[in-house]
């Protein structure tokens, strides 16, 4: 019998994480609360630019994705690992380093963000300097899991660290291609992909980023949690097997389903809705997974606060996994996408299965952190109730709000003319389901609110302890004993286990993005698409600052509901110079790809400064300060240079003559301006003049000369 | 009859194929690696989160 050995399970900084998502869940909570807010009342943004719901947007889901399920990920991990493995964690200073550098980074998106300081990316908007920061901070990380899992005493690495150890190394490879970007700034840069190549690596980032950060490790915490709140192990470990090999290898190739009926190749589109359907099978293997935990146990759900949030998790989980496939489906994506339909079927994943699994483990872990009694089962009580009424008044109206305005884009009156041609309408239309969502978000954060107090209650009324004694023999060599052979080849070598999740993940990735990078066919090119001018790349940088992407795609389906309303169908070869791409994933507002050349110049200029002006009823909110501040040309050669090393044609040279060729330009424009009764000082130098020229180009090069048809 | 599934599934190039082949080996060897243990491994590695070798402050 191998003697006993004493160490301690480091709880501080399972603590810290834990504070931090505590305080970061309030804080991603209300920016998102008053994100909604100012889509029923612009003015909440207190006419500041750096409030507007462009630049709030990402800052909301930055923080609901990385600050706070990215600590819940960290609070979990750190505790499960260190009992599964029965050890301390590998390094106490990297421990630290990993918390600090992860709220610095934290930190550092609040402040860009809000700045607009953005790469437009969904998910990856943060600017290349904080990319290198998450980078180190998640070797570190990778570093001590690894330390930890090889120092460890228990051989057999049970199922979550699986689901922990696919989730770093698919992140690591996510993070690095999405985010392959040629510096032009401190705090600019210009991605290596452009168009449609930019776009399928966008989204198989962006989906991958809902699988391997908000799917597998909150399953890795599930199958630790669960099993420890309900004291009985997991219902069936051979499914457990199953399900995550199956997982890990069908969700990598889902990410098509991002950009169906768009430029996208056929093919690619094809195997994202296959492999999107097919993730219904292993997603709800997982979920009947945990619920079946509870088998004899619901005596128990109906009293302790922890399994309740547990098993509404698993049923949001459960349905959000059902739906996301059915909506891969393209006859229901017609439908769906651009829609809040998609906002709400996002909010189910995160306020349901993210949100509600947090809780039930924070509930669980501090009395355990703090050796007491929770301080109020009846506020943890309250809290599920306000959380699971929070989900339900958010996204029910959300939902609704979805089908009743897809429906109206897409009506057609007895004299084949658009029903709702004026696209405001469909807005208006749904502005009471707006209200409802603020009703359920304020709903939601006030059991958040709750949960915070409990929480430090709980903490006053006793002692962390910070170092947990603990006993375990140390790790017997693996002996041969029959039958062991598949379990010794990989689940007792956690390098062969990296190895071989990199190998599944990647595979998807590989089938799917290198042809596109290869095969010249898969992009057409039109011969009279040509580069941007310097004048309207400055002003889709001013686009891209403002976050327009947010509520305005650039991307015209192929359906006559679209075309009626937008003109021609967007074509990929139409986006070869398009760096990053910007289609766009939500239509609060009308598309844009088409949108040059309708309007004259005065209209998107007293449109900018006050969009009720021009679309009475509108709830876009104003941009004055474009009308105040000034063209910053000081990139502008560097821009030039950098996209000519990623082979645009600009004529050789041209960066030196690029920003006498942008005051040209803004020239004619502020000209075009004063003529229809603009009269400012400076007009040729602001950014709206700026805005204005990206505007006209945009959807242009495969059109007659634009010519202004109509004012509407 | 195969043929004709085939061939009304359009054009199915050497990726869907691939992807066809690559899933069903990973899902087999899923299947492998749980069904080749005995029922007292499994019993014990199910069993994991609870012996993490601590006394739980309170229950």
């Amino acid at each position: 019998m191998t003697q006993s050995e004493t160490f301690y399970y480091d709880n501080k900084i399972v603590r810290d994480f834990g504070v931090a998502t505590a305080l970061w869940c309030v804080v991603a909570f209300t920016v998102g609360l008053i994100a909604a807010l100012q889509l029923v009342w612009p003015a909440a943004n207190l006419s500041l630019e750096y409030t507007t719901f462009g630049r709030l947007r990402p800052l909301h889901t930055n923080a609901a994705i990385f600050a706070f399920v990215g600590n819940g990920i960290f609070m979990g991990v750190y505790y499960s690992l260190q009992r599964l493995l029965k050890t301390r964690m590998y390094s106490d200073l990297l421990s630290k380093i990993h918390f600090w550098g992860w709220q610095l980074i934290i930190v550092a998106a609040a402040l860009t963000l809000p700045l607009g300081i953005t790469s437009s990316k969904e998910y990856a908007e943060l600017e290349w300097p904080i990319d290198i920061a998450i980078a180190l901070v998640w070797v570190v990380f990778g570093i001590n899991m690894f330390g930890t899992i090889l120092k460890r005493r228990e051989n057999h690495l049970y199922v979550a660290i699986w689901f922990y150890i696919a989730t770093w190394i698919t992140v690591t490879i996510l993070h690095i291609f999405n985010n392959l970007e040629i510096p032009v700034s401190a705090f600019k840069s210009i991605p290596v992909f452009a168009g449609v190549q930019d776009a399928l690596v966008q989204w198989w980032y962006g989906h991958n980023a809902v699988a391997f950060f908000l799917t597998t490790p909150y399953l890795g915490l599930m199958y630790y949690f669960l099993p420890k709140a309900a004291n009985r192990p997991v219902y069936s470990y051979k499914l457990s097997i199953i399900h995550f090999w199956a997982l890990i290898f069908i969700y990598i190739w889902a990410g098509p389903h991002h950009l169906l009926y768009t430029s996208l190749p056929g093919w690619a589109q094809a195997l994202g809705t296959v492999f999107s359907l097919m993730l219904i099978a292993p997603s709800w293997g997982g979920m009947l997974n945990g619920l079946l935990t509870l088998r004899g146990a619901w005596d128990k759900v109906r009293q302790d606060p922890v399994l309740k949030f547990m098993v509404v998790a698993i049923t949001a989980y459960g349905m959000a996994t059902l739906e996301g496939p059915l909506l891969s489906i393209k006859s229901v994506n017609a439908i769906s996408h651009y829609t809040d339909w998609t906002i709400a079927h996002v909010h189910v994943g995160t306020l349901g299965w993210n949100g509600m699994l947090t809780f039930g483990i924070l509930y669980w872990l501090w009395p355990r952190l703090y050796g007491n009694k929770l301080f109020s089962t009846k506020l943890a009580n309250l809290h599920f109730w306000l959380g699971t009424l929070g989900i339900i008044f958010y996204t029910v109206p959300i939902y609704w709000a979805g089908w009743t305005q897809s429906m109206m884009w897409k009506q057609f009156g007895a004299d084949g003319l658009l029903v709702y041609s004026n696209f405001l309408e469909t807005v208006t239309q749904i502005l009471p389901m707006y209200m409802l969502r603020v009703l359920g978000g304020t709903i939601y954060i006030t059991g958040a609110f709750v949960m915070v107090y409990n929480l430090i209650k709980t903490a006053r009324s006793g002692k962390l302890i910070a170092n947990v004694e603990a006993s375990a023999p140390a790790r017997a060599v693996a002996g041969s004993h029959k039958g062991e052979y598949w379990h010794k080849w990989i689940e007792r070598k956690p390098i062969t286990m990296l190895i071989a999740s990199a190998v599944v993940v990647a595979i998807g990735g590989l089938v799917e993005i290198f042809p596109m990078m290869l095969i010249d066919n898969n992009v057409p090119k039109i011969a009279s698409v040509k580069p941007y001018t310097p004048l309207e790349l400055e002003g889709r940088d001013i686009y891209i600052k403002e976050g327009c992407v947010g509520c305005h795609s650039q991307m015209v389906r192929p359906f006559r509901s679209e075309t009626e309303r937008y003109g021609e169908y967007s074509k990929s070869g139409e986006f070869i110079y398009d760096r990053p791409f910007l289609w766009g994933s939500k239509r609060t507002g009308p598309d844009l790809h088409r949108v040059g050349g309708k309007y004259p110049n005065s209209w998107h200029y007293n449109h900018m400064k006050d969009p009720e002006t021009m679309s009475p009823g509108s709830i876009m909110p104003p941009y004055p300060w474009l009308l105040k501040k000034e063209i910053n040309s000081d990139y502008t050669a560097a821009k030039i240079k950098v996209l000519q090393t990623l082979n645009t044609p600009y004529p050789n040279g041209y960066a030196d003559r690029a920003v006498a060729d942008l005051k040209l330009q803004a020239q004619g424009i502020a000209d075009d301006l004063r003529k229809n009764g603009v009269e400012v000082e400076g007009l040729e130098n602001k950014e709206i003049v700026a805005l204005i020229a990206y505007l006209q180009r945009l959807g242009t090069d495969i059109k007659p000369k634009a010519t202004v048809e109509r004012i509407q | 009859m195969y043929k004709y599934i085939l061939q009304s599934a359009g054009n199915i190039n050497w990726m869907a194929i691939f992807a066809l082949l690559t899933f069903l080996f990973i899902f087999l060897m899923g299947v492998v690696l749980a069904f080749a243990k005995d029922k007292e491994q499994i019993k014990h590695f199910a069993s994991l989160p609870l012996e993490d070798g601590q006394k739980e402050p309170i229950q």
